[in-house]
C-alpha cells in the first residue's frame, strides 16, 4: 500500500456565478485526505454542496480555487483527456438513480465502462462483467433488463458497474436514496465489501446518518465547510 | 505499436458501440433511414440505369462503326454504279492504308438479292462482304461457334457466320455449328457452311450474314454483284478528321480517273452521347434533392434523440469516455445507420435495374444481352450513403461532445 494519498483536497473552493451576477459560494476551505481503503462518508443537507465536492473528487468538475491533488498530480494540470482516462481507469462512480443504460441488459451495462479500456480488459469484457456481476449476486441475471430488476438490484449492477475496472476511488452519490431501509443496509453493506475486497478507497455521500455510520471517517458537509464527525481510519 | 493499439481498440469500440445503439433504438433507426434507403436506391438506380442505358446504346450504336470510323468510297464517274469495289480500288485502299499504318481496316460490301434456304423454308438475307478486322471494328459479338478468319477463304464450302434472325426465322435454334445451308442467288442455290451466329438481329424480318472477300468473288459475285462497296478503317479519335482528309487525298492519287471520298463517319459525330449524359444528369439531380430530404429527416431524428440521450453521454463520461471519443461514437452511430440503408438502398437499386422483364417494360425493346450492373453506381451510393451518414453526424455529435458531465448525469 502506498503512503501516498489517493486524493487531497487543499483550501478547496467551488463558487458559480448566477444570473444577476451575484456569486454564489458552494464549498469554502475544503481539506480531505483520501487514502487507498479509506471509507468515508459526508453527509449533509440538501443543497450543501455535497454532489459538487463529489463531482470534484471525481474530476468532473474542477475547484474554483485550491487544489485538488490526484496521486500527487495536480488535477488543474489535467487535459481534459488524461482526467477522462484517469476516471475511466481510477474512478468507479455509483449513482443515486443508478443511471443504468436504457434498453441494455444488465450484463451489457457494467461491460459500458470496459468499452473504454485497452488492450485485454476490453477483449474479455464480457468475462469481467460476468464475474463483476457474480460477485454483486446477480450471476443469474445476467440477460435482465434494467425495468425488470427490483431498485436494490438495479443498484447492485451499478455497484458491479462501478468496480468492474478495479478502481482505487469509488465514489457513492447517495447510493441508498432511492431504496428502502433494508434495501439501503443491503446494499451499502455490498459496497462497504465490495471494496473492501478490491482494496479501494470508497466516498459516500449520503444525508442518511445510518449509511454513514458504515464508514471509517465520518464528515459533514454544512455551508460548504466540512467538518470531521470522527478521525478518517485506515482500515 | 501500443498506440496503434488502442487507437485500434479505440475503432472497433466505437463502431462495436454505434452497433448496440443501433441495435438497441432500431424501431427509430429505421424510421429515419427509410428515407436514406430510398434516396440511395434512387440515386444508385438512376446513375445505374444510366450507365446501362448508355453502355446499351453505345454497343448498339457502335455495331455501325466504333469512333473513330473512316469510310471511305471510290466512284467511277463514267458508270452510273454506286461505289466501286474493283481489284484495283481495292489495291489503293490497302497501298494507302499500309502507308498510314492503320491496324484495322474492312472491306465492306453489300448485297441484298438474295435468300437463304434451310428445309425448304426460305428467308431474304443481306449479305455483307468483309475481313476478319470487321468483328471488332463493329462490337460484333459471337453468341456460338466463331468468326470469319482468313483461312477460311480456302474452305472449299463457303464459310459464313449468320445473325439470330436467320436462325429463328428457319427454326435453327439448338443446331450444332458448324451445319450448312443454301444461299440463293438468282436462282441457283450454294449451299454455305454456317460457322457461328451473332447475337444481333437485323430489324424487320430478313436476315444477315457475313462472309469473307474471297469467299464472295468465288461463289457469288457473278451471279449477284456486290450492290455497293465501301472501305473502313477504326483509328483513335484524336486527329481522325485529318487522317481522312490525308488519307482521301492519298488514295485519289493512286486512283486516277476515279472520284474518292473519306471522312469519318460515327455515332460521335453527331452527338448522341449528349442526350443520355443530360438524361443522367436530370435523373441524378432528382435522386439528390431526394437525397437531401432524406438526410434532412434523418438530421432532424438524430437531434433530437440527442436531446433525449444527455444523460447518456454524460453517464459514458463518467466511465472515462474522452469528449474525441463521444464525438466520433456518435458519429459512426449516423455512419454505421447510413451504411446499412445505403446498402439495402444499393441492393433495392440491384434488384430493379437487374430485372430484365422491368427493364425490357421500361425501355419498351427486348434485350439482347443484359449488361452488368455498373459498380461504380453501387459503389457511388456505397460512398453516398456513408458520406451522408458523417455529415448528418457531425451535428448531434458536436452537441453530445459539448455536453457538461455533472449537468447531463442530473438530467
Amino acid at each position: 500500500m502506498s503512503d501516498e494519498p489517493l486524493l487531497k483536497l487543499e483550501d478547496v473552493t467551488r463558487s458559480v456565478r448566477l444570473p444577476d451576477d451575484s456569486e454564489l459560494h458552494i464549498l469554502n476551505g475544503i481539506d480531505l485526505t483520501v487514502s487507498e481503503g479509506d471509507h468515508i462518508a459526508i453527509v449533509g443537507r440538501s443543497g450543501t454542496g455535497k454532489s459538487t465536492l463529489l463531482n470534484i473528487l471525481g474530476l468532473l468538475d474542477r475547484p474554483t480555487s485550491g487544489s485538488l491533488l490526484w496521486r500527487g498530480k495536480d488535477a488543474a494540470r489535467l487535459s481534459a483527456k488524461q482526467a477522462a482516462h484517469a476516471r475511466g481507469r481510477d474512478l468507479g462512480f455509483v449513482f443515486q438513480q443508478f443511471n443504468l443504460l436504457p434498453g441494455r441488459t444488465a450484463l451489457e451495462n457494467v461491460m459500458a465502462p470496459l468499452m473504454y479500456a485497452s488492450g485485454r480488459d476490453f477483449w474479455n469484457r464480457r468475462k469481467l462483467a460476468t464475474e463483476a456481476l457474480e460477485r454483486v449476486g446477480l450471476g443469474g441475471r445476467l440477460d435482465s433488463m434494467p425495468q425488470t430488476l427490483s431498485g436494490g438490484e438495479q443498484q447492485r449492477v451499478a455497484i458491479a458497474r462501478a468496480l468492474v475496472r478495479r478502481p482505487r476511488v469509488v465514489l457513492a452519490d447517495e447510493p441508498t436514496g432511492a431504496l428502502d431501509v433494508s434495501t439501503g443496509r443491503a446494499v451499502m453493506e455490498l459496497l462497504d465489501s465490495a471494496t473492501v475486497d478490491s482494496g479501494a478507497a470508497l466516498i459516500t455521500i449520503t444525508h442518511d446518518s445510518n449509511v454513514a455510520a458504515l464508514a471509517r471517517g465520518q464528515f459533514r458537509l454544512d455551508s460548504g465547510r466540512l467538518h470531521p464527525l470522527s478521525e478518517v481510519v485506515v482500515r | 505499436m501500443n498506440a496503434l493499439a488502442r487507437l485500434a481498440t479505440g475503432f472497433a469500440a466505437a463502431l462495436l458501440e454505434a452497433w448496440q445503439e443501433l441495435r438497441i433504438h432500431k424501431l427509430r433507426v429505421l424510421l429515419s433511414l427509410i428515407g436514406v434507403t430510398v434516396a440511395v436506391a434512387s440515386l444508385t438506380t438512376a446513375l445505374a440505369g444510366a450507365g446501362m442505358a448508355r453502355q446499351m446504346m453505345t454497343e448498339s450504336l457502335e455495331r455501325d462503326g466504333r469512333p473513330a470510323m473512316i469510310t471511305t468510297y471510290a466512284f467511277d464517274p463514267s458508270s452510273d454504279g454506286g461505289p466501286q469495289g474493283d481489284d484495283s480500288v481495292a489495291q489503293a485502299f490497302e497501298k494507302t492504308s499500309e502507308r498510314f499504318k492503320i491496324d484495322y481496316t474492312t472491306m465492306i460490301g453489300r448485297s441484298y438479292g438474295q435468300q437463304v434456304v434451310s428445309q425448304g423454308v426460305a428467308l431474304d438475307a443481306e449479305t455483307l462482304v468483309v475481313e476478319p478486322d470487321y468483328a471488332p471494328m463493329h462490337r460484333l459479338v459471337i453468341s456460338q461457334g466463331r468468326w470469319l478468319e482468313s483461312e477460311d477463304a480456302q474452305n472449299l464450302s463457303p464459310a459464313v457466320v449468320v445473325d439470330q434472325n436467320i436462325i429463328r426465322e428457319l427454326g435453327l435454334e439448338g443446331q450444332q455449328l458448324p451445319f450448312t445451308v443454301d444461299l440463293v442467288s438468282n436462282g441457283d442455290a450454294v449451299s454455305v457452311t454456317v460457322i457461328g451466329t451473332s447475337s444481333s438481329r437485323s430489324f424487320g424480318m430478313s436476315g444477315q450474314l457475313w462472309m469473307l472477300p474471297a469467299t464472295y468473288e468465288h461463289w457469288f459475285s457473278e451471279r449477284a454483284p456486290l450492290n455497293e462497296v465501301s472501305y473502313k478503317m477504326w483509328v483513335p479519335i484524336e486527329g481522325s478528321e485529318e487522317l481522312a482528309m490525308h488519307f482521301g487525298q492519298q488514295m485519289q492519287a493512286e486512283l486516277p480517273g476515279y472520284t474518292v471520298d473519306s471522312h469519318r463517319e460515327d455515332y460521335l459525330m453527331w452527338g448522341a452521347d449528349e442526350s443520355l449524359k443530360q438524361l443522367a444528369l436530370v435523373v441524378s439531380g432528382i435522386a439528390v434533392i431526394i437525397l437531401l430530404l432524406g438526410s434532412l429527416s434523418l438530421l432532424n431524428v438524430s437531434m433530437v434523440t440527442m436531446k433525449q440521450r444527455i444523460r447518456e453521454v454524460g453517464i459514458r463520461r463518467s466511465f472515462g469516455a474522452t469528449t474525441g471519443r463521444v464525438f466520433f461514437s456518435v458519429m459512426m452511430e449516423s455512419v454505421v445507420a447510413t451504411a446499412v440503408a445505403g446498402g439495402l438502398g444499393v441492393l433495392i437499386s440491384v434488384a430493379l435495374v437487374s430485372n430484365e422483364s422491368l427493364l425490357n417494360m421500361v425501355l419498351a425493346t427486348e434485350l439482347d444481352q443484359m449488361p452488368p450492373f455498373p459498380l461504380d453506381a453501387a459503389l457511388l451510393g456505397m460512398g453516398v450513403s456513408v458520406a451522408v451518414g458523417a455529415l448528418t453526424g457531425v451535428l448531434p455529435a458536436l452537441v453530445a461532445a459539448r455536453v457538461k458531465i455533472v449537468d447531463a448525469i442530473r438530467v
